[in-house]
């Protein structure tokens, strides 16, 4: 008997459906949201270019890279998950919370910084792009950690196995999701002039 | 039960040894860092400008699709979820580039 050696490929991304569906829901908020800052820009490029110039740019480029790691490592535990690892997985999922908590608190010194100079909402148009943009995100990254967090908790108890961890799927998902729209936000806010 | 086959065969055929040195995942984080730092170079580099814009904008796209091709798993899967993270940066993409454009002039 002939073994066929396609491989059927995949019609659904990892994880659970639902996910997807609020993921996209979430990506239309942030494209409205650039969309928004970039065409605002055009009104008054001056303004815009000027606070951009007051932003840690440094800052900017350290949570970049925290998220990124942070995703490298969900990637890995994932894999691991997918061999049955609970503690391997559980182990990379800690470390992405490390990276998340990195991003919190240096966004944290940045809008102490911000906040210390009386900018507000109102200061003017920039700001109030700049704030409510990466505030949003802020909280985008505080949810990803709530969620990798109950995994890593069930992931301990060793809820998950080679057959069933869709769960984990569902979790890194969303994480990466918060990865990709600061990817765009970095540039956006912090870089084009 | 003695396995059978010699120490050093088995060795060569461990699911590490046929790991490569590095993962494909390891390689596409370390060209996301890459071009990350790319991006800051430019920021910190005080140049401005609508070409130099939009080549950021573009190496933003490009890290975008490689992390929902290779992190978010899409690369594999056929039909209208493959190419989800790919319109979704598209879109934004075009508007902004329009956008910077316009502000260009």
């Amino acid at each position: 008997m002939s073994v066929p050696l396609t491989v059927q490929a995949n019609r659904y991304p990892p994880g659970d459906l639902a996910i997807w569906i609020f993921i996209l829901a979430e990506l239309g908020v942030f494209a409205v949201f650039f969309a928004a800052y970039a065409f605002a820009r055009v009104g008054d490029v001056a303004l815009f270019n000027a606070g951009q110039a007051t932003l840690d740019r440094g800052a900017a480029l350290l949570n970049t890279l925290a998220l990124i790691t942070g995703s490298f490592f969900v990637v890995r535990a994932v894999a691991l998950i997918r061999e049955g690892d609970n503690r391997g997985c559980v182990r990379w999922l800690l470390a992405a919370l490390g990276m998340g908590l990195v991003f919190l608190v240096v966004k944290g010194f940045e809008y102490a910084h911000h906040f210390g100079a009386g900018v507000t909402l109102s200061t003017n148009t920039f700001y109030m792009f700049y704030l409510s943009l990466t505030f949003f995100h802020f909280m985008h990254v505080i949810l990803g950690m709530v969620i990798l967090a109950a995994v890593a908790l069930k992931a301990r108890a060793g809820g998950y196995s080679a057959a069933d961890h869709s769960g984990v799927e569902t979790g890194a998902s969303y994480w990466h999701m918060v990865d990709l729209v600061w990817l765009i936000l970095f540039p956006l806010i912090y870089v084009m002039r | 039960m003695a396995n059978p086959l010699p120490s050093d065969l088995r060795d060569a055929l461990s699911p590490a040894a046929r790991r490569p040195w590095l993962r494909p995942c390891t390689r596409v984080y370390l060209v996301l860092v890459g071009l990350t730092l790319v991006t800051f170079g430019i920021g910190a580099s005080g140049l401005g400008g609508l070409p130099l814009a939009l080549a950021v904008l573009g190496l933003a796209l490009v890290k975008g699709q490689l992390v929902g091709d290779w992190f978010m798993g899409l690369r594999g899967l056929r039909g209208p979820w493959r190419w989800v993270v790919a319109l979704w940066l598209l879109v934004p993409g075009v508007l902004i580039g329009i956008a910077f454009t316009l502000a260009s002039h």
